[in-house]
């Protein structure tokens, strides 16, 4: 019989034990699976730490899978924090890719250096227009949105198909016999791609620093402002918010419509930062939306924790995909980033409460017999 | 003969007929997420138990040459993988959402279900035996009834029972109203002392259980055989289709063949070259929207009441709460 | 004959409080024993323990004799164990039927096929016995508060539970309501069952009880047969000192000008009908005006829609003679209306928030708290801790979650923040439920004493000692509309009883 009682107090060490805790405690797990499937452990584990982060092309390449689950991270904890759950990252990505895409093409080569602020602010407003649908019902007719953000990552993702593979649309590249055969995206004008920073021998992507600059972002419009205010305490208690004269509904649509857009910008930054077309089957195979859950979760909803879980598992991500084949195991790193995660909300439990076990007595058991 | 090819070939009975074959994992997904629902458990992760049970089912087919054995791996396979969300937002009252979608990174797609598939070496491989159509020729030829009703698998007719026996189970059997008590009010249930624990395990479990049959539908009758993310999707679907079933079996099973039948319809619109003007996501596009549409009818608390969504959907249950 | 329950050492520990600490109590069959104490005493953990759902740290439990350890409320209702929640425990979208029968492992619930149908004519039987009338088809959500009280009772009567505990049944009844449970409850008694009645109301303990076991801080300090006792002395034994029961103080003041005036006011509640049905009353400033009826009969929606948080459906509102905008909190808030609500945790705070934050809860948006859009961080912490002083907020800091104030203390919290405002209008509702005597004389200070600086307080409150003990005026709300308006110092609880049944005094 386990109980589970809610702490009065959270101890402040925990807030940082437990995560590391499960962490460790899902690669003991994982070890478990792969020895009884007949894979060495520590092998298996250094080949992945190698390959995320241990050298400086290995960590060129987790920055570049980190920027987009910055973005989705950030769109879940951002919506999160006023206990709405937009699972819709994913196609709002979709959204803030097209018209990231839509903008710099449309912008072409001769706006210079606009292009850029061009396609972030498109990305914006795709990401946030999509996210507003399951607001409006969110907030005018009362409808979950966690379902309806879902549902609609799938009409985005078939937009997406269908732009591409399915019609001439803008965004499509008809300009030879073989791109009519094998459909594909436009090539983005130069002007649109992104401009990457040097450190040393390490290449940050623009999208990256946009990211961690969100980030910082977020975080002081949720701690230092009154709109924050306002969303921590409709957060907390709707009813609350209601006594104290808070407009909820315009607050769902902002906040849901601002998750939307970090999302949106993750999009124009895959366009812009790496892809330079837009490229449906690239992401919608990298399932970057619903990663963002994980690591907003990871990261407890706190927008700079989403930094730095964003590069751990992009890391891992990376390290899965340039193993691929050979000797490694494949799917490896889905089982482990559930493993992960599983392993971090039992920790958010061990947080929240104490877990007694009980042993039932004696009479307790004869009593129940005889029931 | 020739009337009954003609009628059978038409438009109509080929949509059906192939709605009924996409439906069926959808039926058999959504019953189990019905079940789970019921007991107030949302589970998100369906897609990633339909795979596990994908790949065992196909696992042990090729091992013990049974299908029947098969059913029952995948089964369990999806069980044990119910399991996981069962102990994380029933005892340790994790949030509902977050362990479902867990559960899908973790046992779908690029997950445990393609580490098990590649680890078993199952890709590439024909299936030893699968589900196919086994009444006699005369009546799978009948006129529309044949290939819509007849020519069919196993899976199709045994979907049929599970359907009825989930239906009477909910509205006539003691431990259905129990069910339905535990997913309204947990709190009620507890107090007449009904095990709120165990039903909500339970039927997590056996929810598990038929999205795990579910997967093993495409890998035992619709593929045959296993490629990593089969389902395409389909968990996600069958978890639409609860809502657009009103929690109710009955509807699952109109539902899960309209749903079906879309999936359907690009492909053999295609192939006839008729109304090809239409975009075929279009078409998938429908069973999405259609659910958004439904989620709106039942937004008002009043609606939802009449319509049948549990009320403690999605919530913990702790006795000793202050 | 051994009693029909004992209880010996009891004891029930909670993070951070003792809920029981080694509490004996005893009762006999065919009695009526009253479990007497103050809010946060302990009654409720005890009876939580008696029926299963909590297990105790310490001590044991006798049933007839013979000891027992229930694991679960299933044990303790196969012992004969029947509670009444307070908060009731039924299943909205069920048939008063299918509520009677869940769980049940006798007769019709053993079959593993269920027949509610079979079970409605038992059901009215046992309602037309004992008094207990209701449809048995009827489903709950149909339900008042009042009969979805018999259905618990006719639940525990069909289970034959020989162990009946009520937990604060009255709460939601009229006083003539009331007496007709206490008739019922005698009848099961003489049947020979044991009722155990819970409730912190000296009148009905002394009305219906045999026997009382008063309950203080977690211990049980007496039991006494209640013919050999007085309410004056339980009071004393309750609170633990010498208390003059609530007495109506009477000082001279100068009733002003009107401050809150309601004009034929309705409103839609949650279930989609009239919750409040044309109300018309002014309040002026200086005057405390109360609002009586019995729980559901429109309080909290008329109380929502005079501050703005429910939109009204016709009507008007002035405030200091100026129209106020319906359904606009915001424009409440700023035209002076100040309100206490009903639900103090979720309503009147954010739970998870700091003591800081929910103080500037309604003023966040002033000049003084926030530059432009950004918070005055220092400002409000400074604050904080100033109001937690003036107001004697123990245990307070800024810092600390609202939730992990006691009820008094939070009160207090909520009455700084709408003081601090100066507010002209004041709407409080249920303003000390759930507080112990200390902290309901503190709140009810504060009261007079907003009254004193000439705020208008309308009072809207299920509990007549209350209204009784402060009003200048008292209202009757029944079914959403006045039927009803006394001066305070003259109504008489038995008038004011038969216009909450919805009596209408000719």
């Amino acid at each position: 019989m386990i109980r589970i009682e809610r702490r009065l107090t959270q101890p402040r060490w925990l807030t940082f034990v437990v995560p590391l805790a499960s962490i460790a405690f899902a690669f003991v797990v994982m070890t478990v699976v792969l020895l009884i499937t007949g894979h060495a452990p520590l092998h298996t584990f250094r080949l992945l730490i190698d390959n995320a982060f241990g050298s400086v092309d290995a960590l060129n390449a987790s920055f570049v899978a980190a920027t987009p689950l910055i973005f989705t991270g950030l769109c879940v904890a951002v919506a999160f924090r006023m206990q709405l759950f937009n699972i819709g990252g994913e196609g709002q990505l979709y959204m803030g890719a097209i018209f990231g895409a839509a903008a710099g093409i449309a912008l072409g080569n001769h706006s210079g250096w606009l292009s850029v602020p061009a396609m972030v602010l498109a990305g914006a407003a795709g990401g946030a227009a999509l996210a507003l649908i399951p607001a409006v019902l969110r907030a005018y007719l009362n409808t979950n949105e966690i379902i309806t953000s879902l549902m609609l990552n799938y009409v985005a993702a078939l937009v997406l198909n269908y732009l591409i593979f399915d019609s001439e649309s803008y965004w499509r590249d008809t300009s030879s016999a073989t791109a009519k055969v094998f459909p594909q995206g436009k090539n983005l004008p130069p002007a649109a791609n992104w401009p990457s920073t040097s450190l040393g021998q390490l290449v940050l992507p623009l999208g990256l620093l946009v990211g961690v600059a969100v980030a910082v972002l977020v975080w002081f419009l949720y701690n230092r402002t009154r709109f924050g205010f306002e969303v921590q305490v409709i957060g907390d208690s709707p009813r609350a918010a209601g006594y104290a004269g808070m407009r909820t509904r315009r607050m769902i649509l902002a906040v849901m419509a601002l998750s939307g857009a970090v999302a949106g910008i993750g999009g124009a930054s895959q366009d812009g930062d790496f892809r330079h077309t837009l490229d449906p089957r690239g992401l919608s195979s990298a399932l970057y939306g619903y990663t963002g859950i994980v690591v907003a979760a990871l990261g407890r909803y706190n927008p700079f924790a989403v930094c730095v879980i964003a590069f751990l598992l992009g890391g891992l991500q990376n390290a899965g995909y340039a193993l691929q084949g050979a000797d490694f195991p494949s799917g490896l790193v889905g089982v482990l980033q559930g493993l992960i995660l599983f392993c971090a909300l039992g920790g958010e439990v061990l947080i929240r409460h104490r877990i007694r076990i009980q042993l039932r007595r004696p009479a307790a058991e004869a009593t129940e017999a005889t029931a | 003969m020739l009337a009954a090819g003609g009628i059978n070939n038409s438009i109509v009975v080929v949509v059906l007929a192939s709605g009924i074959v996409y439906g069926t994992p959808l039926l058999y997904a959504a019953l189990g997420e019905l079940l789970a629902e019921r007991s107030g458990v949302l589970n998100l992760g369906v897609e990633g138990m339909m795979l596990v049970g994908a790949v065992m089912g196909f696992w042990a087919v090729q091992r013990s040459d049974s299908l029947a054995v098969a059913i029952v791996v995948a089964a369990v396979a999806g069980a044990a993988m119910a399991l996981i969300h069962a102990f994380l937002v029933v005892t340790l009252r994790a949030n509902q959402i977050v362990s479902g979608l867990a559960l899908t990174i973790f046992a779908g797609a690029a997950g445990l279900s393609s580490y098990l598939g590649n680890d078993l070496n199952l890709a590439d491989q024909p299936a030893n035996h699968s589900f196919a159509p086994f009444l006699p020729h005369s009546w799978r030829s009948a006129k529309v009834v044949g290939p819509i009703l007849f020519d069919q698998t196993w899976l199709v007719y045994a979907s049929w029972v599970c359907v009825i026996v989930v239906a009477l189970y909910l509205t006539r059997t003691r431990p259905g109203l129990n069910l339905r008590a535990v997913g309204e009010s947990p709190a009620a249930a507890d107090a007449m002392g009904i095990d709120v624990t165990r039903y909500r395990y339970l039927h997590t479990l056996a929810g598990g259980a038929f999205a795990g049959v579910g997967g093993a539908c495409f890998s035992l009758a619709i593929t045959p055989q296993w490629v990593d993310g089969l389902t395409a999707g389909s968990g996600w679907i069958a978890i639409a289709l609860v809502i657009f079933a009103f929690w109710r079996p009955g509807l699952c099973l109109i539902g899960a063949y309209f749903f079906g039948a879309f999936s359907g319809i690009p492909f053999t619109f295609q192939a006839r070259g008729i109304l090809t003007g239409i975009p075929p996501e279009l078409f998938q596009a429908l069973p999405y929207v259609m659910t958004v549409l439904v989620l709106v009818a039942v937004s008002s608390a009043g609606a939802r009441r009449r319509l049948g969504a549990p009320g403690a959907l999605g919530l913990p249950y702790s006795r000793e709460e202050r | 004959m051994p009693a029909a329950v004992t209880l010996r050492g009891i004891t029930k520990r909670f993070p951070g409080v003792v809920a029981n600490d080694h509490v004996d109590f005893e009762a006999a069959e065919g009695e009526v024993h009253a479990l007497l104490g103050e809010n946060g005493a302990g009654k409720s953990t005890l009876s939580n323990i008696l029926t299963g759902l909590y297990r105790p740290d310490e001590g044991e439990i006798l049933i007839r004799g013979t000891p027992v350890a229930f694991a679960s409320p299933r044990e303790a209702l196969g012992a004969g164990i029947c509670m009444v929640h307070q908060h009731f425990r039924l299943v909205a979208p069920f048939t008063v039927a299918e509520n009677v029968i869940l769980g049940d492992h006798r007769g019709e619930g053993k079959k593993f096929v269920v027949h509610p149908r079979r079970v409605e004519r038992r059901v009215a039987e046992l309602g037309e016995r004992y008094r207990l009338a209701v449809d048995p088809r009827a489903r709950i959500w149909q339900l008042s508060l009042g009969e979805q009280q018999r259905v618990e009772i006719l639940k525990a009567l069909y289970r034959e539970a020989q162990i009946l505990i009520l937990d604060e049944p009255t709460a939601v009844l009229t006083p003539q309501e009331a007496d007709s449970l206490f008739e019922t409850l005698r009848v099961m008694a003489g049947e020979g069952r044991t009722i155990v009645f819970i409730s912190h109301k000296l009148h009905e303990v002394a009305a219906v009880s045999d026997r009382v076991t008063v309950l203080r801080g977690g211990k049980n300090v007496a039991t006494v047969s209640t013919k050999e006792t007085t309410p004056h002395s339980l009071a004393s034994l309750m609170v633990g000192r010498d208390v003059a029961a609530t007495t109506r103080i009477v000082w001279e003041r100068e009733a002003g000008a009107p401050v809150l005036e309601v004009e034929d006011l309705w409103a839609v509640g949650d279930r989609g009908d009239d919750a409040v049905r044309g109300v018309s009353l002014s309040v002026r400033a200086g005057e405390i005006v109360a609002i009586a009826g019995v729980a559901g009969n429109g309080q909290r929606e008329l109380a929502e829609a005079v501050t703005g948080m429910r939109p009204a459906s016709r009507g008007s509102l002035k405030v200091d003679g100026a129209p106020l905008r319906l359904g606009d909190a915001r424009a409440a808030i700023r035209a002076g209306v100040a309100h206490v609500p009903e639900d103090r945790l979720h309503t009147g705070v954010a739970p998870s928030l700091p003591i800081a934050s929910n103080v500037v809860l309604k003023s966040y948006r002033n000049r003084d708290v926030s530059y432009g859009p950004l918070l005055r961080l220092a400002t409000i912490r400074d604050r904080a801790a100033e109001l937690i002083l003036r107001y004697d907020v123990r245990g307070g800091r800024p810092s600390l979650p609202a939730r992990q104030l006691s009820g008094g203390n939070l009160q207090k919290v909520v009455l700084a923040r709408e003081f601090y405002g100066r507010p002209r209008v004041l709407v409080v509702a249920s303003p000390t439920r759930g507080l112990d005597v200390a902290a309901i004389e503190t709140v009810h200070g504060y009261l007079r004493e907003a009254a004193a600086n000439g705020v208008g307080v309308l009072l809207i409150s299920e509990d007549l000692d209350e209204i009784m003990a402060l009003a200048d005026r008292i209202a009757v709300l029944y079914e959403g509309a006045i039927v009803g308006e006394r001066p305070g110092g003259e109504a008489t609880a038995d008038e004011l009883g038969l216009l909450m049944a919805g009596a209408h005094a000719a």
